[in-house]
């Protein structure tokens, strides 16, 4: 088997602000193959994009990352400036949330993908460049990409935009595309678009793609597999198919009872299905106690008692019906939860 | 972009018609009569037509503003005989209590006001930029607490405080600086800053200010900006990416500056009463104390036409930073 395009191995990401510091990601582990998507799912504040951001070592002031990021065999966190710098753009690249603060306003789409381009091909001439840019607008659906490469960010709509910005991140044929929320901007039409582009571009270029998002419809017509974070820390990891259909952690099974299905049938006698939400609010490592952070929301921790508040349960692997996958939960619950006793 | 420059050219000689008119009206209706400052004492009236005719303010604003701009290009006669005046073209107006065209009283002045201004320009954005990125760069430090606190001290002080204070400390407790008097740049350069350095730093101490302030807030918005990351990840050096920070500082600053000439302008009446120069604005109030109008709209107009023409510059500047304003 060749080896993963991505092997994370015990993150800890911790800010430091003055004298205090404090963990937001911790002992993270996960590994991700060529032409595989896996989807980094939870609420906000889970760590998911500070983890995609620790992958190319792109941390805010103040936040620092230990353990080991490997990205097509190079150590992220080793690695000297210089070496970053050949893998950020190269091996790596990064689609944002916001392409419209993600594009400088100074610069027109050509120069941004011909930058991308020179930046890791010196000899690549201007011209050249530019000429790469048009074909690279084309590939990704813009209409007459000769003259929308002289266009400038806030000259495209929110869809063009998104779209210059994919073509901007794969023009040097990345082994890994991180995608932070990359469609959570677009309205559901234009969504459903960027998301077909960026599967089919996938595999065309055999990358592999970590997926960050909180939309599981978004999550569900993307992923292979999907790491389920809360307050930092893995709560569940499996393939598509395992959260979907079989989550082990109660937080799975509740954020599932929370997502509205239309396959659901609504209003039928005896049967009638609501929305169930998730109690409380999601909290963060830094006022985790010291036994599962969900437990405070957890409708079974009562039924598994004291060992919920009192030790950190650690991701430990479950039976999986998809063959050959992974399917790992950190709950003490030595059974799988069902929707109706999900949330308390 | 041949289109903007023209655009911006054409309306900048609007706006110098317009401002001519309202001045050229404005100081028609004034309270003072310019002919009875003239005639002396005991003034009666049929001299005083006389005077008044011969000084031309006797007719319409309408009138006098024709004659005006058109003493701008081909200059302007008043009397005949032997009391004929001549003011060559450009001709601001005719100062009859200096005997002067007003444009050569302009020309004598200028070389100091221009120095003022210009030493000032260049010193309080040398000081405020600087000040204000290395707040941005180590913010929360001692130099942005510093700066902060200056900028603060700077905003609210007014000009004459601040010149009287610097008079006060450099001129007569240390006695450092020179208070008073202007070397002309070309007898000797470093006399002539010498005696800038006072009124130097009064008119940029409070220019400065807004500079520390904008560049702060503008730099430490860039170096967060998420564009800038995205480079980053693009695999750009930290250089580059500070290299396109800067240009997102200048845009606004630029805009900024174009402002502040007529403040630089403004200021200067103050600081060059201050310390005894005679430029501009120390003609400018001569003028109005004297009620000698023709002074007044030559030097306000002359402003305008300095203000203008750097506004227009800093208009052609601005494509250049921001390609944006290139398509608009």
């Amino acid at each position: 088997m060749p080896d993963p395009v991505l092997q994370v191995d015990d993150l800890t990401i911790s800010f430091s602000t003055g004298a205090t510091s404090f963990d937001v990601v911790r002992d993270l582990s996960v590994t991700l193959d060529g032409g595989r998507t896996l989807a980094v799912v939870g609420e906000s504040g889970s760590g998911k994009t500070i983890t995609g951001r620790a992958i190319m070592r792109l941390l805010p002031r103040g936040a620092s990352a230990r353990g080991r990021i490997l990205v097509a065999g190079r150590d992220m966190l080793a690695a000297d400036e210089r070496d970053l710098r050949r893998a950020r753009g190269a091996d790596v690249a990064m689609v944002f949330q916001d392409s419209m603060s993600a594009l400088s306003p100074y610069l027109d789409i050509g120069a941004h993908i011909a930058q991308a381009l020179r930046l890791h091909g010196p000899s690549v001439s201007r011209r050249a460049a530019r000429a790469r840019a048009v074909q690279m607008l084309e590939r990704v659906g813009i209409p007459e990409p000769a003259d929308a490469v002289r266009r400038f960010p806030h000259e495209f709509s929110g869809g063009m935009r998104q779209r210059a910005v994919i073509a901007m991140a794969l023009v040097n044929r990345p082994a890994l595309l991180i995608a932070d929320e990359p469609t959570t901007a677009l309205d559901v039409t234009v969504q459903a678009q960027i998301l077909g582009l960026l599967r089919e571009l996938q595999e065309e270029y055999g990358m592999a793609m970590l997926l960050i998002s909180h939309d599981f419809g978004v999550v569900a017509s993307a992923a292979d597999d999907v790491l389920v974070l809360y307050a930092g820390r893995e709560a569940e990891y499996g393939s598509l198919r395992d959260i979907f259909e079989e989550p082990a952690h109660p937080y799975t099974a509740g954020l599932r009872a929370a997502t509205p299905r239309l396959d659901a049938r609504l209003g039928t006698a005896g049967e009638r299905t609501r929305l169930r939400a998730i109690p409380g609010a999601p909290t963060s490592l830094r006022d985790a106690g010291p036994g599962c952070a969900f437990a405070p929301r957890c409708g079974l921790a009562d039924q598994v008692g004291e060992r919920c508040v009192a030790e950190v349960p650690l991701p430990a692997p479950r039976p999986t019906s998809s063959a050959g996958g992974a399917h790992r939960a950190a709950c003490h619950l030595d059974r799988l939860p069902s929707p109706q006793e999900a949330a308390r | 972009m041949i289109t903007y420059v023209a655009r911006r050219m054409v309306t900048a000689v609007f706006m110098l018609l317009a401002i001519a008119f309202v001045t050229i009206a404005l100081f028609f209706g004034a309270s003072k009569d310019p002919a009875r400052a003239m005639c002396g004492k005991p003034c009666p009236a049929e001299t005083k037509a006389k005077v008044s005719a011969y000084m031309q303010t006797d007719q319409s604003v309408v009138w006098q503003y024709g004659e005006f701009v058109k003493g701008l290009f081909v200059g302007r006669t008043y009397g005949e005989g032997a009391q004929q005046v001549e003011c060559a073209a450009p001709c601001f107006g005719y100062s009859f209590p200096n005997r002067s065209d007003v444009t050569s009283l302009i020309a004598e002045r200028l070389p100091v006001t221009l120095s003022l201004a210009l030493g000032a320009a260049v010193l309080c954005l040398v000081v405020g930029i600087g000040l204000g990125a290395l707040s941005a760069i180590r913010k929360g430090g001692i130099v942005d607490r510093f700066s902060t606190g200056f900028a603060m001290f700077g905003l609210s002080v007014p000009t004459f405080l601040v010149g009287l204070l610097v008079v006060q400390v450099f001129g007569f407790m240390l006695n450092v600086l020179p208070f008073s008097g202007f070397v002309p740049f070309s007898e000797s350069p470093a006399g002539w800053a010498w005696h800038l350095v006072g009124p130097w730093m009064v008119l940029s101490f409070i220019l400065a200010a807004g500079y520390i302030r904008v560049t702060r807030t503008q730099l430490l918005n860039e170096l967060s900006a998420d564009h800038l990351v995205a480079m980053t990840a693009r695999g750009a050096s930290p250089r580059q990416v500070n290299r396109h920070a800067v240009r997102g500082v200048m845009v606004p600053i630029s805009a900024m500056f174009a402002l502040d000439v007529t403040a630089l302008l403004g200021g200067s009446v103050i600081a060059e009463k201050v310390f005894s120069l005679h430029g501009l604005g120390d003609l400018l109030l001569s003028g109005v104390n004297e009620a000698d109008l023709s002074i007044v709209v030559g030097v306000t107009l002359f402003s305008a036409f300095l203000i203008i023409v750097g506004n227009l510059l800093v208009d052609l500047a601005l494509p250049l930073l921001d390609p944006r304003i290139r398509r608009a």
